[in-house]
């Protein structure tokens, strides 16, 4: 991953899964840039993604993503690059001629149709003439994959969100689609639903056999649900790989920052030594990266009282309070210079500890563990 | 127990709300309305008008070539207007509302169409007369390109004049309420069109036009209840030839033929009440709006 970065983002080649050939991919895109009054939404972006596949892209908002899912829709031109589909270069045409799929955040329904005439309006308005009992038997066939028979001739006003979620993605797949670009499409959801969704989507999309991108600013979301992850910052993807690998292994402080599972601290790391504000420790494995920074996952750090005897790295840190997750206990700790320190406990482990607040203790973790980042790694 | 006994109070309390606009409408239209349909039935001698009751304005008005003539031309005049207005007023709104991207540039062509307003109905009536006149503005313009070589007279004071007139006064009450609908069209709806294939066309018909239907419907009867009871464009632009209902009813109210004015306007009411219901059905606005 460190080597992937080196030469910057002309050179970063993010084959998704890894592969550099070509043949199997079912869309590419080459550098391609897109700015917005001077401001660089898109920052020569290369991406591809194999038939079949599930790629999440995550990135915070304002990352480019939803411009990244427009640019290959057709909605919106690149200043530069280009879009292949299917091995066509499609970055010149029009959006109804590309065949690729799109759900809104908002599922953008017709909100004078009925749920039928929603997912039948591709087959009855686009470019193929498809006849009249194709169009009923393909309506129905999908109207019933996503659950919705029943409620055919409902307005889409008259249906709950979730409802609305299946209509907008029954309106995309029944057009057959070899890719479908999702831009959040669980973000209006409640989290019940969310979660019920997500399974959904994964089944749904088995079933079809499409590749789907899935835009999300939600971490678990992509890790859940992508068979790889695609993390993009500030216009330019720094990171690609399975989920394991970006979870456990992320590129640069900013992934592990999105990833919002680590602590992060600043320091500087010298002759394979990271300073922080817990020490120096010796780091041998440091992952090249534009800033010097420690991450270490939640879920590594130990809590000890403060007059403990702690080899490695040792951070005072006074108590605030804790949150119950249900599966975890996420303790938040400060240390003197207002930094909050989250150090989350697995009920799998056993009991909590419980802690006095306003009360200093020792965090202390196995370096092992820890992920460094630093300019003169290598 | 408090519940039963508080919340019919506060109904109670809720109801006198109504009450201003009860009395106004009442005062100015239910009690003027049963004045006029009462009046049509007056009896009307030379130089009096009685209360006794009688049939014979009624009978008057329908046995009149004057009469029914001044109905027919109305209904067509509304009805060429409302076309043209629509004509002018669909594709301006569609500019407005849905092609301008920006909510500031949109409001400010608004504005710009409303700017004609701001002088006086009157003012703007009148100030065709030197635009179409035989030496008016546009024949000298074509005279002077060597277009024609004689002047057209049939720009001012024929039917003509009153259909531009009217449609130039009228446009922006149909601009409006479609620009409105127009631009409360979700953008992503017509990309979710554009990517499920269908083209501008199909988007428009299948769309656009639809989801605008409402702000159509509000427009044409903005247009057709003023064009109905026009009569001061008429007068002014058409040098009398053209004789609107509205026309008439001026014509009789100023030589106190009170009954006859009465029958013209209760028969203009009833076409204006059939109209508004014709277009109510296109489309249910309480759903829309």
């Amino acid at each position: 991953m460190a080597e992937k970065n080196r030469g910057g983002p002309q050179n970063l080649r993010s084959t998704v899964t890894g592969r550099m050939t070509t043949e199997t991919a079912i869309f590419r895109i080459d550098g391609v840039s897109k700015s917005y009054g001077g401001v660089k939404a898109l920052d020569s972006v290369t991406l591809e993604a194999g038939v079949n596949e599930y790629v999440s892209l995550l990135g915070p908002s304002g990352s480019g993503k939803t411009t990244l899912l427009r640019v290959i829709a057709g909605f919106e031109v690149p200043d530069g690059g280009r879009v292949v589909f299917q091995g066509r270069d499609i970055t010149g045409l029009p959006a109804h001629e590309r065949g690729i799929g799109f759900v809104f955040q908002n599922f953008a329904l017709f909100p004078h149709l009925t749920v039928k005439k929603n997912v039948a309006f591709g087959m009855m308005n686009g470019g193929v003439t498809v006849s009249a009992s194709e169009i009923d038997q393909r309506c129905q066939a999908m109207i019933d994959m996503v659950g919705l028979s029943g409620l055919e001739d409902r307005g889409v006003e008259q249906i709950s969100g979730g409802q609305r979620q299946r209509v907008a993605l029954a309106r995309t797949l029944v057009m057959q689609p070899k890719l479908v670009l999702l831009d959040e499409p669980l973000g209006a959801l409640d989290a019940n639903l969310r979660g019920r969704m997500r399974n959904e989507l994964r089944a749904i999309r088995e079933r079809m056999g499409v590749t789907f991108l899935h835009v999300t600013g939600s971490e678990t979301e992509a890790l859940t649900m992508g068979d790889s992850v695609v993390v993009l910052d500030r216009g330019r993807i720094i990171q690609a790989g399975t989920p394991g690998d970006v979870y456990s292994a992320p590129a640069s402080p900013a992934v592990a920052h999105f990833l919002n599972r680590f602590n992060l601290f600043d320091g500087t790391l010298t002759a394979g030594k990271f300073t922080g504000p817990f020490g120096t420790v010796t780091s041998p494995h440091a992952v090249r990266a534009p800033q010097d920074a420690y991450a270490i996952r939640y879920d590594r750090v130990n809590v000890r009282p403060l007059n403990a005897t702690v080899s490695g790295p040792a951070l005072k840190a006074t108590y605030i309070a804790s949150e119950y997750l249900g599966s975890s206990v996420m303790n938040f700790f400060e240390t003197s210079d207002g930094k909050v320190v989250e150090v989350e406990h697995h009920l799998s482990l056993g009991a909590p500890e419980i802690y006095e607040a306003r009360q200093d203790y020792m965090l202390t973790w196995n370096p092992e563990q820890a992920i460094v980042f630093g300019r003169e790694a290598n | 127990m408090t519940d039963a006994t508080v919340a019919p109070k506060r109904r109670l309390g809720s109801t006198w709300l109504i009450l201003p606009g009860v009395v106004w409408m009442a005062l100015f239209m239910i009690v003027p309305i049963a004045m006029i349909v009462y009046v049509s039935f007056w009896t009307q001698t030379t130089f009096n008008i009685s209360s006794t009751p009688t049939l014979t304005s009624w009978k008057q008005f329908f046995a009149s070539d004057t009469y029914i003539g001044a109905l027919w031309t109305t209904i067509r005049i509304w009805l060429i207007v409302l076309t043209a207005t629509f004509a002018i007023g669909y594709p301006t709104a569609l500019f407005v509302g849905l092609f301008v991207k920006s909510k500031t540039l949109s409001t400010v062509l608004l504005v710009i169409c409303v700017i004609p307003f701001w002088t006086s109905f009157l003012i703007r009536v009148l100030a065709w007369r030197p635009m179409l006149g035989k030496e008016g503005v546009i024949n000298i313009i074509l005279l002077k390109l060597h277009i024609i070589s004689q002047p057209i007279e049939v720009l001012l004071f024929t039917e003509l004049s009153v259909i531009i007139g009217m449609t130039q006064i009228y446009c922006v009450f149909m601009v409006g309420p479609i620009a409105f609908m127009l631009g409360r069209i979700d953008r992503n709806i017509i990309e979710a069109a554009r990517d499920l294939g269908a083209g501008f066309g199909r988007i428009f018909w299948k769309i656009i036009f639809p989801l605008s239907l409402p702000g159509v419907v509000v427009g044409a009867i903005f247009v057709s209840v003023m064009v109905l009871g026009e009569f001061a464009t008429s007068g002014a632009l058409s040098g009398r030839k053209v004789n609107l209902l509205g026309n008439i009813i001026v014509t009789q109210v100023g030589s106190l033929k009170w009954a006859m004015a009465s029958v013209s306007g209760v028969i203009l009411t009833v076409v204006m009440g059939m109209v508004i219901a014709a277009f109510l059905r296109i489309v249910d606005l309480k759903q829309e709006l």
